[in-house]
């Protein structure tokens, strides 16, 4: 056993270090803005965005911009009864305080981006 | 020490443990409609920690725990395999979650990764998981003191803790991970309290302490309370206190016990083999010893089949346990083998016992390791097929002995072993 901690630990280091490597020789692609979300910048209502509220179709709105999460659902770390109850609703301070003061972690603004469809009316 | 037989069913006992306690959680967790990297990244997780959870149950140092497992050997066993597999699958869970990411772009991938593109909720699985790195590079570390080795092994409870609540934050509610929690802490305050500290043990005193050999003591302890049933062969876990000119290591050691008196008293042979048992040499009477046990399931079989016994230096210890204690209703060989006749403790005894018990056929033999002519000796013994062969002493005259028999046509079902490597 001794000798397989020794191999995972130096596997999984060396992966680390391999994804790191490859997140600096990577173009810069985060950093540039979607080109749907600068092209096709589009305007929803409250009521448009109520229309999705349901796990399978869940949009929402956070801080003034709109987002379609229907694809991310299954994948939110937490309960899903945590979650889709915001599905459909302005859901700005659930998401900076996750309901009890906590805000999401940098990785998390960062995902939000590809789920952006468009700005409230 | 290690004891080599263990019965079917008792050997099923703690892998069952693990195996439910790693396929309840992923079972509860299962992904559905997810990508398969990330399906994996739960997988692994659960499993992973459904097992570091067993391991730590698999921990608990108590007789009846070790007795359903099968002995505490084969259940410390099954804590290390299972704590080791945790660790490797725990390993896997962050790299799927990166390679999942990386579908989308390696910069994606690596803040997956890093730390401080996180919350706090992966900071925990974070230091846990470099936790039980850091524990088990100690626990691997077999030249690290004792005392020290004990202190990091302690990180690795501290991982799981860490590694429970970073899962309990990120979903946002115990749900089903309560009895993980529960089952976690149970056994952590049961091993710290219970067992290290010795809030469970049982109170004795020493009556009297006896050079047996160079660099080893015979110490009769006598019970304060409630007496421990202990059959010959097996061993209880002590911790020596203070007395007027004696101060104790606090530790618990595991010491096989060599007398098993009508009165509840009980003698353990104490040989220096690291710094607290050399300390133990200068025991004295009146010092208060906290007692843990009974364990171990070594000459369970010796009134089933004639015996042949192997003793190497200190493995006497359970041997002369049983000649003091019963009389013989089957023929016994002892073969004792040590280095000189100064390291050879009970020898006079040994003489005297087989002089007045005609079952008893004694051989003894200095020799520096397992002596070469071992397999001869062995073969000269009658019936050699048909004995039930026990075995104590230091892992290389255990293996040569059963190297030997074995090759003398004795069963390996046959051949039982005790060795010393406790941790």
């Amino acid at each position: 056993m001794r000798k397989l901690f020794i191999f995972a630990t130096l596997l999984f280091w060396l992966a680390v270090a391999g994804f790191w490597m490859l997140s600096v020789l990577a173009p810069d692609a985060l950093d540039t803005p979607l080109p749907e979300a600068a092209t096709t910048e589009r305007q929803w209502s409250t009521a448009d965005v109520a229309r999705h509220h349901t796990a399978d179709d869940c949009w929402m709105i956070i801080d003034g911009q709109v987002y379609d999460f229907s694809a991310y659902v299954p994948e939110h770390p937490s309960n899903p009864a945590l979650f889709i109850p915001w599905c459909g609703k302005e859901a700005t301070e659930a998401y900076l305080t996750k309901t009890r003061g906590r805000a999401h972690s940098p990785y998390a603004d960062s995902l939000l981006l590809q789920y952006r469809i468009g700005v409230l009316r | 020490m290690s004891v080599s037989s263990v019965s079917a069913k008792s050997a099923l006992v703690a892998p069952a443990v693990l195996l439910v306690l790693a396929l309840g959680g992923v079972v509860w967790a299962l992904p559905q409609g997810l990508p398969p990297w990330r399906s994996l990244a739960i997988v692994s997780a659960w499993a992973g920690t459904g097992l570091l959870v067993g391991s730590l149950v698999l921990m608990i140092r108590a007789p009846r725990l070790a007795g359903l497992f099968g002995g505490l050997d084969e259940q410390y066993r099954w804590h290390h395999r299972g704590g080791a597999l945790a660790y490797v699958l725990l390993l896997v869970h962050p790299l799927a979650l990166a390679v999942n990411a990386w579908s989308e772009s390696p910069i994606r991938a690596w803040q997956v990764l890093a730390p401080w593109a996180q919350g706090w909720p992966v900071w925990l699985g974070w230091v846990g998981l470099v936790l039980l790195m850091a524990g088990l590079v100690t626990t691997f570390s077999v030249k690290l003191p004792y005392r020290r080795w004990r202190a990091f092994h302690y990180s690795l409870g501290a991982g799981v803790i860490l590694g429970l609540v970073h899962v309990w934050a990120l979903l946002g509610e115990l749900g089903p991970l309560w009895v993980f929690l529960l089952l976690a802490l149970a056994a952590l305050g049961w091993r710290l309290g219970g067992v290290d500290l010795g809030i469970a043990a049982h109170p004795y005193r020493v009556r009297s302490v006896t050079p047996r050999a160079q660099r080893m003591i015979e110490a009769v302890l006598e019970p304060c309370g409630a007496r421990m049933v202990v059959a010959p062969g097996q061993f209880v876990f002590a911790a020596f206190g203070n007395g007027p000119h004696f101060h104790g290591c606090g530790e618990f050691h595991p010491f096989t016990v060599s007398a098993i008196g009508a009165d509840g008293s009980l003698g353990v042979g104490i040989k220096a083999l690291g710094p607290c048992s050399q300390h133990i040499q200068a025991l004295e009477p009146g010092v208060l010893v906290r007692l843990e046990g009974p364990f171990g399931r070594f000459l369970a079989d010796r009134h089933s089949a004639p015996q042949l016994w192997i003793a190497g230096g200190i493995g006497i210890t359970p041997f002369i346990a049983s000649l003091r204690r019963e009389r013989l209703v089957h023929p016994l060989t002892l073969i004792y083998l040590y280095r000189s006749t100064q390291d050879a403790a009970y020898l006079d005894e040994l003489h005297a016992l087989a002089a007045a018990e005609p079952l008893l056929e004694l051989i003894t033999q200095a020799a520096a390791g397992p002596p070469a002519d071992l397999e001869a000796v062995l073969g000269a013994v009658s019936q050699v097929k048909e004995r039930i062969a026990q075995l104590c002493g230091p892992v290389p005259l255990i293996d040569a002995a059963r190297a030997a028999l074995e090759r003398l046509g004795l069963p390996a079902a046959s051949i039982h072993f005790e060795r010393f490597d406790f941790r």
